[in-house]
């Protein structure tokens, strides 16, 4: 699956005209993966001590280097008699059997064992909490995500520099879904309490424990602290593109910001958003009719803009700004527990090369709200979209390309989120920006370069 | 098409690459320009009207604009003074047109041929109703019927597309001649019997290998073909294919096109010729022309309400409409069927909503068209659709925030079943906008409750508030880096 998802990519930096036709939107022909898979089977000949055929195909994948990735085939689109075709088709079956046959093996030496814990965070067995009142909950002393139900003892191995936080006694503690798409990908061998396998005067406990089945993990961690499918399909999904992801504060569905009553209606009450009419009109109206007493204007009856004398367009189009709209960069930031779930950003996202500190995250690339379409059947309206978009930060257009190009300043918008509409397993992305149009004279830029389509960020030619 | 052999390629992989290497050999040079030209220039266009010219003006509204003042410069001064006088003496007078409003399809027409420029050239407005956009339908027909030269957009497109589902047939019909081959092929391994297994494989690797026709690639050859024959014009030579050139898999085209093209390249500099001057004008006093200007109701209130540039009279064509009944009888005459005359004014009705909206981006500058061919409610034009695409495809969707809304149960209801679209819906109109690069904005219109009739308008207006959202898709894999 990871091949045509990389030609995507490469796609970009060679082509830029061919980026819109979304190739992870085609079936794909397996015959390629047969290609690829020699190549993986090739690698492991070199190093037989690799465990893992998938990072292999994704090693070679990535490396830029590599000339092998055979070209995309020629698309049949109806059956016809011939043999050739279904020659063809049970090629590509055949490839894709032989791929998902491919033996995965685990290497004992990067075997890493969890423990599931399913009371939540606590701290080792033998190890008795001196003080407990000083703490709340029952996870004392352990200081991790109280949601955390798998530890891991012994960590190993470069999933865990994003996933999981340490305790105090150096055990990394797993959120569900880390732990769902670690023991997924077989990278964690996930055990049951010793305590529910073993009998208490066992010696060697260790090895008496009962590792965990696929099966049983799903049925464990899913529907766990919030956990949904949806969330899941979205966590994994881009986890495997190589993001980091963390949990947003806006996880938990049933939160609600405290003294939300008063609060909304100060925001209602604060916020100065119309725009168009207020001193600043009442100014403008005194100015035009000093500058142009033969106007007849009336905006009651109209015409707006009178019969008079015009001395400028952008005098018209000034006299005719009359709807109120919203100012984006006047809005004041909401808490994020102050939005309607499911329009509530539940996860950050990183890119793969931004710097990540565990213990201090840092502000998220991308904030991600998680929908799923058979639970909330409609579009957002203007009050949870609106809410959504400003429970996260301002971030107008900057840089030198934006300042000089009103399409993409109009695209970037100032503030944003990404949505992730789930219908039945198939995630369907969507960037929703705050574009403030109004904040745009297009009549007094009218000179101005409006960005070149041709060299836009994903445009290409007009069809 | 050179694939990079390495080693790691397999054996057949090979094979294929030899393959489609001695195909491209044997294929014709002018088969195949691509490869000597990957992007060959079109035919020569006939210049473009300067449309800088044509549309100078963004509203159908004069302006004067005063000399500039500059202080150091008494003669300066004495220019903006003089230009002041004389607009004091004779004050240029704004033309109004008029229109008519027609009951029985809620639309509003412009009949009178100044109008019907003005308002098209000078911002946009409206639509032929025999016409794609602008009214052209009085041109085609004179070129029709031989009188002018020249191509309007309709034609170009319709002859784009006629020779686009030529060359779709064309391709069918090669692919149907492929696999008769094929067949042909495979039944005569058959008959060999299992002779020879490896035959069969081999007839697979070239069977792959076979290139198929792509309609893109004929297009750039025919425009390749084209120039070829302009250019050796003088020689004359019929542009008939060459016999080695019609091996079953190498571009050519069906006689049918061909034939076209011929009649029209005939005919044209005939009747060029042929024609007077005294002919054209009698044929130009029989053409009448049969197209009238449709403003939407948008932009004939608009029009009216606030450049106070059109007048709109009724059936009747006798009274003009004010402006204080029209907003009204537009309003009702945005449902089907038409809300009765006393019936009481909703404030979230379609045309209001559309209205704020079309006057919101109008105001801001932008050149607002129906964007119902795209399924949205509206498309932004910088300038205006002669210059550049659209940018911006927009959708409204009504939004009720006010407490007034969510006061009883059936307001609830009726609130909910306005505001709610199914993700389906807007994944339909993001995908269609994503085809054709255009992006999507979602525009939510806040709508007051409900007040008395009342004749200020711009308080009206004022009471409905917009917001922007622009929507794409997000796609992971290119925003990671």
């Amino acid at each position: 699956m990871e091949d045509k998802d990389e030609d995507a990519v490469r796609g970009t930096s060679v082509e830029p005209t061919q980026v819109e036709t979304d190739l992870s939107d085609e079936t794909q022909d397996f015959r390629l993966l047969s290609h690829l898979n020699l190549y993986a089977r090739n690698a492991d000949q070199g190093h037989p001590l690799q465990a893992n055929a998938n990072t292999h195909i994704r090693s070679s994948l990535t490396d830029t280097s590599s000339p092998g990735l055979p070209k995309r085939g020629e698309k049949d689109f109806e059956p016809n008699p011939t043999e050739h075709q279904a020659d063809v088709l049970s090629k590509s079956r055949q490839a894709m059997h032989d791929a998902l046959a491919h033996p995965r093996l685990h290497n004992l030496n990067s075997r890493v064992i969890a423990y599931y814990a399913p009371d939540g965070p606590a701290p080792p067995p033998g190890i008795d909490i001196e003080d407990p009142a000083r703490f709340g909950y029952k996870g004392v002393g352990v200081n991790v995500h109280p949601d955390s139900c798998v530890y891991v003892p012994n960590p190993k191995g470069q999933y865990f520099k994003t996933t999981g936080q340490s305790d105090r006694w150096n055990r990394v503690w797993l959120l569900p879904e880390e732990a769902l798409f670690l023991i997924e990908r077989g990278s964690l061998d996930i055990r049951w309490p010793i305590e529910m396998t073993a009998a208490p005067d066992d010696e060697s406990p260790e090895e008496l424990s009962i590792p965990m089945s696929l099966q049983a993990a799903y049925a464990c961690f899913m529907g766990r602290a919030g956990l949904t499918l949806e969330r899941y399909t979205v966590y994994t999904g881009l986890k495997r593109t190589g993001y980091a992801l963390a949990r947003a504060p806006g996880w938990d569905d049933s939160a609600q910001v405290e003294g939300l009553k008063d609060q909304s209606q100060e925001c209602a009450s604060q916020r100065p958003l119309k725009r168009g009419a207020g001193l600043a009109g009442i100014l403008e109206q005194i100015f035009s009719w000093a500058q142009d007493p033969l106007s007849t204007r009336s905006t009651a009856a109209g015409p707006v803009v009178g019969c008079g004398m015009h001395r400028s367009y952008n005098n018209i189009y000034r006299q005719l700004a009359m709807i109120p709209w919203y100012d984006p960069s006047l809005a004041i930031e909401r808490d994020p527990l102050d939005t309607c779930p499911p329009f509530r950003v539940v996860f950050h996202a990183y890119r793969p090369s931004t710097p990540i500190k565990k213990s201090a995250w840092p502000a998220p690339d991308f904030r991600i709200a998680v929908v799923n379409t058979r639970e909330t059947a409609s579009i957002p309206t203007l009050a949870q979209l609106g809410a959504l978009l400003e429970s996260t930060p301002l971030d107008p257009p900057s840089g030198e390309k934006m300042k000089r190009l009103v399409y993409m300043r109009l695209r970037h918008g100032y503030r944003n989120v990404v949505m992730a509409v789930v219908d039945q397993g198939i995630v369907s992305y969507l960037r929703i920006s705050d574009a403030a149009f109004g904040k745009e004279k297009l009549h007094e830029t009218q000179s101005a370069s409006m960005g070149n389509k041709r060299n836009g960020n994903f445009r290409g030619k007009k069809r | 098409m050179p694939i990079p052999r390495t080693s790691l390629i397999s054996n057949s992989y090979l094979n294929m690459a030899d393959a489609n290497v001695t195909i491209v050999a044997q294929a014709s040079p002018e088969a195949d320009p691509t490869r000597v030209n990957p992007r060959p220039a079109r035919a020569p266009r006939p210049p473009r009207p300067n449309y800088r010219l044509i549309h100078r003006f963004p509203l159908p509204v004069n302006a004067h604009p005063v000399p500039p003042v500059i202080p150091h410069n008494p003669l300066s001064i004495l220019s903006a003074a003089l230009s002041y006088l004389s607009f004091l003496i004779s004050r240029p007078s704004q033309e109004i047109h008029s229109a008519y409003f027609d009951p029985a399809t809620s639309s509003i027409h412009v009949t009178d041929e100044k109008a019907i420029r003005a308002l098209w050239e000078m911002g946009f407005f409206g639509k032929g109703s025999l016409s794609r956009s602008e009214p052209s339908w009085l041109e085609r027909e004179k070129k029709r019927r031989g009188l002018l030269g020249g191509n309007t957009s309709e034609e170009a497109t319709r002859r784009r597309r006629e020779e686009r589902r030529a060359l779709k047939l064309e391709r069918a019909r090669s692919e149907k001649l492929l696999i008769d081959e094929r067949l042909k092929l495979e039944a005569a391994a058959r008959e060999s019997g299992p002779v020879a297994p490896s035959v069969s494989e081999s007839t697979d690797d070239t069977a792959i290998t076979i290139e198929k026709f792509s309609v893109k690639k004929a297009m750039e050859a025919k425009y390749q073909e084209s120039r070829l024959r302009r250019s050796q014009n003088g020689a004359s030579v019929p542009p008939a294919d060459s016999p080695e050139s019609a091996q079953g898999k190498s571009v050519r085209f069906s006689s049918v096109v061909e034939q076209k093209e011929a009649t029209s390249t005939s005919t044209a500099p005939l009747q060029g010729s042929s024609v007077t001057d005294a002919d054209e004008l009698d044929i130009e006093d029989i053409l009448e022309n049969q197209e009238h200007l449709q403003i939407s109701n948008e932009e004939a209130f608009f029009l009216v309400y606030g450049l106070g540039v059109l007048r709109v009279f009724d059936r009747d064509q006798t009274t003009v409409i004010p402006t204080s009944t029209l907003l009204p009888l537009l309003r009702r005459n945005s449902y089907f069927p038409p809300h009765a005359e006393a019936s009481e004014l909703n404030p979230d009705d379609p045309f209001i909503l559309s209205y704020v909206v079309y006057h919101h981006f109008r105001s801001l500058g932008w050149v607002v068209r129906s964007g119902v061919k795209f399924g949205t409610d509206y498309l932004l034009y910088n300038r205006g659709p002669v210059f550049s695409h659209a940018e911006f495809a927009l959708i409204i969707i009504p939004s009720y925030n006010h407490a007034y809304w969510s006061e009883t149960e059936e307001r609830r209801k009726y609130v909910t079943s306005k505001q709610s679209r199914s993700w389906w819906w807007l994944h339909c109109v993001n995908r269609v906008q994503a085809q054709v690069k255009k992006s999507l904005v979602i525009c939510y219109v806040e709508v007051p409750p409900p007040t008395g009739p009342s004749d200020d308008i711009a308080g009206l207006l004022s009471q409905y508030q917009i917001r922007e959202f622009l929507l794409r898709r997000w796609i992971p894999n290119r925003t990671r880096d």
